[in-house]
């Protein structure tokens, strides 16, 4: 196996078998169905954190029983580009179980977890998936950095440049990216990290802008990464790959980013966690991944914390971590906005079962991104302190938990409760939270508490034995 | 629905994908003396409406519904082509041209609305993703489409919409399409402000906002 074969991947590109894009998505499901229904794979809305190592075990054989059948698809080509079973266990068998993020005294080591794992989560942040305005952006930043538990900073996206929109291929969206990359790196350094990991700066939708972001001084660092994406499902193309390239010369992580939807081209839950785990095998034999962000969502809601969502968290994340190295990271995506007790209720049940189901964590995607600059730090706290706090529990204590975690929200899908935009739940002078938004907070944390997850002592016990 | 066994037949094979069965049993209605316009309007298009209802109230997901929609292809095939013979008009409710505006990649909400458009009743003339906006105005002309959908799901693609609208509007072409706009980016004052003629925030909205634009409600 070699170490870089991109140029083997081309090669397959060109010479794999031809196929029109919407029967590779017919075969895509039509497979899907099948290894769901002959692996015996079934999902449960009473129990949604699992404790069936069996049902993990066939769940990551179905996974790469797809990954071998199908293959990727590479829409430059229009061909399928397929790899032996042997090469695939051979790569993700090789996959990185540890990761350095970050440099100096601000740098973590984010881990294969396992499940019911004692290893502490990394927590990373940011405008996940939520669009901030120009204005907002670097205060928003700031918040999320300034968070002492939040490990890693998420630049996010802004659609203008100087009040002018952005178009893709453009010099605006060089300049953007750039602008980006300097907002996310002034705001780990003015939080006094300046040597804190940045996971991604989302605006560049093309290859040059996203290399657009890498500059020693100002902007992105080997020590930080880019998002490379897989298209739904199982899907790639040159531009992304040559991401890659870059990324792997200049030395700098390569994050897999995979966007699944739950009732898409997999099916339900099930079929879903089917090819979420066939998307991480392509994350490490594509992409050489450093790190896999798993940001699966509902196809109505755009969330991943109702229960089918949770479920699938749970069973891909027992699925990898009983079976690879991998260094996987669960992204917490909600319906509901700040200044509202369900965004917390939602953040908390994400963390509990990628806590105890094997996931580093990255959050909030808060009201599943429709709405502009409804995010803030005060959620990333939060998740991180239930994540350290959910360490040791097994799946069936976070089960129980989880199920008490869902009834306060998850009536409230139809009409999401969007919350408040960061200017009205933050002070904008201190980038402090205003008193309201403390006060939900604070709420809802005793509540937890009396859940049993001791939010005071479990990050402590993270940080300081 | 009809009671008529061929119709019940037909309306189950397309309910569950099959799409051989389906058009096998279109073609038997067709030769037993069913009107194709009636097969359309009472079994074809209620069915269909039916299974996009289970889609959106996520009673059943994209698989299913694409199988259905193959099915639906299959079997109207047939039944258009009588109709075409009998020259009593068309099946269709209208001609929308669809497409993911121009540097956008994300297609599968696009293809949601196009299966569901389809099983209402439009012609669907899907021109894919990354369209310019030489690419819509093109395809609409050719098709004589009623009705230019676009699709944006990210807020950096979301001005690709616009200069559509605008190319459009400079070539003196606005006034004989309808225009919407949808994705994850979009929202009724986007679509407002650029000058669309409508926003649909899911499939079944879509469907249900192409029939009123074409009513003229």
């Amino acid at each position: 196996m070699l170490g870089n074969w991109l140029g083997e991947i081309v090669k397959r590109s060109d010479s794999g078998p031809y196929m029109k894009e919407a029967e590779f998505e017919m075969a895509l499901s039509k497979r899907t169905g099948e290894l769901v229904k002959a692996h015996g794979l079934k999902f449960n809305g009473q129990e949604p954190v699992p404790s069936d190592d069996e049902m993990a075990d066939r769940l990551y054989e179905a996974g790469l029983e797809l990954f071998v059948d199908l293959g990727v698809y590479n829409q430059t080509t229009e061909r399928c580009i397929r790899f032996s079973r042997d090469e695939a266990e051979r790569v993700v068998a090789a996959a990185p179980e540890a990761v350095t993020l970050g440099v100096g005294k601000d740098a973590v080591v984010m881990r294969h977890r396992g499940v019911e794992s004692e290893v502490p989560c990394v927590v990373h942040s940011g405008p996940t998936g939520t669009p901030c305005s120009e204005r907002y952006h670097p205060l928003i930043l700031q918040s999320c950095a300034r968070e002492r538990l939040v490990d890693c900073l998420g630049a996010g996206s802004v659609s203008t440049y100087m009040g002018q929109a952005i178009t893709p291929g453009t010099p605006l969206e060089i300049l953007a990216s750039r602008r980006d990359a300097g907002v996310a790196r002034e705001a780990v350094r003015m939080a006094g990290r300046p040597g804190m990991h940045i996971n991604d700066v989302a605006v560049p939708l093309t290859c040059a802008g996203k290399m657009a972001a890498i500059d020693l001084g100002s902007g992105l660092r080997p020590s930080d990464a880019l998002l490379v994406s897989q298209m739904v499902e199982m899907k790639t193309d040159f531009d992304q790959l040559s991401r890659v390239a870059h990324l792997q010369n200049v030395g700098m992580h390569v994050a897999d980013l995979m966007t699944p939807l739950i009732g898409g081209l997999g099916g339900g839950a099930e079929g879903t966690a089917v090819v979420t785990v066939a998307s991480h095998i392509l994350g490490a034999v594509l992409y050489s991944a450093s790190y896999h962000f798993m940001s699966h969502t509902h196809l109505r809601w755009v969330n991943n914390t109702d229960r089918m969502g949770l479920w699938m968290q749970a069973m891909v994340g027992q699925a990898l971590g009983r079976n690879t190295p991998m260094v996987t990271v669960n992204d917490i995506y909600t319906v509901s906005g700040p200044g509202t007790d369900e965004l917390l209720w939602e953040c908390a049940a994400g963390a509990v079962v990628g806590a105890v189901c094997g996931m580093n964590q990255q959050g909030a995607g808060a009201t599943g991104g429709y709405e502009t600059d409804h995010t803030t730090g005060l959620e990333a706290r939060f998740i991180a302190e239930v994540a350290h706090a959910a360490l040791g529990l097994t799946r069936g204590e976070a089960n129980g938990i989880v199920l008490e975690l869902l009834s306060h929200y998850e009536d409230t899908f139809d009409e999401p409760k969007r919350g408040m935009s960061f200017p009205e739940v933050y002070d904008e002078e201190t980038v402090e939270p205003k008193e309201a938004w403390l006060d939900i907070y604070h709420q809802v944390r005793q509540a937890v508490i009396g859940l049993g997850l001791d939010l005071d002592g479990g990050w402590k016990k993270v940080r300081y034995e | 629905m009809s009671e008529n066994p061929t119709h019940v037949g037909l309306s189950e094979a397309l309910k569950q994908g099959k799409a051989e069965e389906a058009e096998a049993l279109a073609r038997q209605a067709l030769d037993e003396g069913s009107d194709p316009l009636e097969l359309i309007q009472t079994v074809v298009v209620p069915t269909l409406t039916e299974i996009g209802r289970r889609f959106q109230e996520f009673e059943i997901f994209l698989p299913e519904l694409m199988l259905a929609g193959e099915a639906a292809k299959r079997a109207t095939a047939p039944i258009e082509a009588a109709i075409a013979e009998s020259g009593k008009g068309s099946a269709s409710l209208g001609t929308v041209v669809i497409g993911t505006v121009a540097n956008d990649v994300h297609d599968i909400g696009k293809n949601i609305v196009g299966t569901l458009l389809s099983a209402h009743g439009f012609k669907v003339v899907d021109l894919g993703r990354d369209i310019s906006p030489s690419g819509f105005l093109d395809a609409a002309e050719q098709h004589e489409a009623d009705v230019v959908a676009m699709s944006s799901l990210m807020t950096t693609t979301r001005p690709a919409q616009q200069s559509t609208i605008k190319l459009f509007e400079e070539t003196g072409k606005r006034g004989s399409y309808k225009i919407i706009v949808g994705g994850g980016s979009t929202n009724e004052q986007w679509a407002e402000k650029i000058g669309a003629d409508g926003y649909a925030p899911d499939a079944a909205s879509a469907a249900e906002l192409c029939r009123k634009l074409l009513k003229g409600e």
